[in-house]
């Protein structure tokens, strides 16, 4: 016999069945019919060729702007509403497909450009090299293996504060902004750098949902995020101060190696060494200059002394009175010894003294005769 | 003592310090006295810059979102 129901308790038993049945559901399809409601709410459809089924959900679950015909997997639970009837209540939506993917990655870009989240006004400088980082990555992952064993033979004495995430599946995206968030809570960090190897669109999609990269655009300590991959840029690089090609290149761009830096060093110590070399070699030739100019100003001097003395020395020998006597003139004293310069100092029987050149004679006064 | 002395220095602060030291050898009339006493303090710091850069190492601390 077949169960009757009111209508509240067949819907109230359908979503008993649903839950035990169907808690969580993956469907995968085209979105069609998509809109929100007062900013708030979206309502969407996904169809393939033979059926269409509704959904409901916040446009906080949204990976970013979405349009109809994208192929995307929504992950909800199916529920009868007792007024509205059936749908299925979305707890997340992920674009599926690289034409997918791509459409949502260009909606995004475009909308968060707008908005100037990707200008190059807004990128900061990272300390380098840094002493405290926040490091976002899968613990298990090469990504991490790589940038930590760069980093260790690059540099040392830096704190590392790891949070390990997935760095792709349904739970990703929420990981690595919660772990943004907690990094940003820590006081003093240099920079955060969020990490993973490469992958295809459908791996790297967390770094193109909208949360993401507004949490990267909008954390008080500097970003850099490294996506080991060569093609696109992922939006979560544009919205970074810094980007690296790899998470080898990330370790590399964050700090200098320490052989360079040691040789750079020594190099600036050669350098002073040359340059104290070359001070005293300069040093060195001011003296023997400056000796050299002294020495002539010596000598000068002392020629000139030289020659002051000879000129000196003859004017002198002109004022010997020897060399008058020994022309033939005598010196003519008077007994008291005063030196007679005048023919009227003498008197007749004057008693004289004559000094010659060679000798001395006493003599007297015959006759005085003065000229006129 | 000369240990805790150096502990008491961080990396870019010794840093910093041989920057200054080098700097001072780019001026002019450098005076030869002067210029060899800070000559071995830039050589003391590249020391303990090596000594540093030798044997500093990297510390992971793990947390949770």
């Amino acid at each position: 016999m077949s169960p009757t129901f009111s209508v509240s308790d067949f819907v109230a038993s359908l979503n008993q069945t649903f839950e035990y049945a169907y808690n969580s559901v993956v469907i995968v399809g085209e979105l069609s019919n998509l809109r929100v409601s007062k900013g708030k709410w979206i309502y969407f459809d996904l169809k393939d060729e033979n059926a269409s089924v509704k959904f409901f959900g916040t446009v906080y679950m949204m990976p970013g702007p979405l349009e109809d015909g994208m192929m995307v997997q929504v992950t909800g639970t199916p529920k009868m509403h007792p007024a509205y009837g059936f749908s299925v209540t979305a707890q997340s939506i992920t674009p599926l497909g690289e034409g997918s993917i791509k459409k949502a990655a260009a909606l995004l870009r475009a909308k968060l450009t707008k908005e100037g989240l990707f200008a190059e006004e807004r990128k900061r400088s990272i300390a380098y090299p840094p002493t405290r980082i926040g490091l976002i990555a899968s613990g298990e992952s090469a990504a991490y293996v790589d940038f930590m064993k760069i980093l260790n033979a690059r540099w040392g004495g830096i704190e590392i504060f790891h949070i390990d995430v997935q760095v792709q599946g349904e739970s990703a995206p929420g990981q690595i902004v919660a772990a943004i968030e907690k990094l940003n809570t820590e006081t003093n960090l240099d920079a955060i750098i969020i990490t993973r190897g490469g992958g295809s669109a459908d791996d790297l999609i967390a770094f193109n949902v909208e949360q993401v990269v507004r949490a990267i655009a909008a954390s008080r300590i500097p970003t850099l995020v490294a996506i080991g991959h060569e093609r696109d840029e992922s939006l979560a690089e544009l919205a970074a101060d810094k980007r690296a090609s790899t998470p080898s290149n990330a370790a590399e761009l964050l700090t200098p190696d320490r052989s360079s830096v040691k040789a750079q060093y020594r190099q600036a110590l050669s350098t002073c060494t040359s340059m104290i070399h070359q001070n005293i070699v300069v040093t060195l030739q001011n003296i023997v200059h400056d000796s050299r100019i002294a020495s002539m100003n010596i000598q000068s001097t002392l020629d000139s002394r030289n020659k002051e003395l000879v000129q000196a020395r003859t004017l002198l020998e002109s004022y010997d009175p020897r060399r008058v006597l020994r022309l033939g003139y005598a010196q003519v004293r008077l007994a008291n010894g005063n030196t007679v310069i005048s023919a009227r100092m003498l008197h007749e029987k004057a008693d004289i003294t004559l000094r010659f050149n060679d000798g001395i004679v006493d003599a007297e006064v015959k006759k005085v005769s003065v000229s006129a | 003592m000369t240990t805790s002395k150096k502990a008491t220095k961080t990396f870019a602060e010794r840093r910093e310090e041989l920057n200054q030291a080098l700097a001072w050898f780019e001026g002019d009339n450098l005076d030869i006295d002067e210029a060899i006493t800070r000559y071995k303090k830039a050589i003391t710091l590249v020391e303990e810059l090596e000594e540093y850069l030798e044997n500093a190492e990297n510390e992971i601390k793990k947390l949770s979102a």
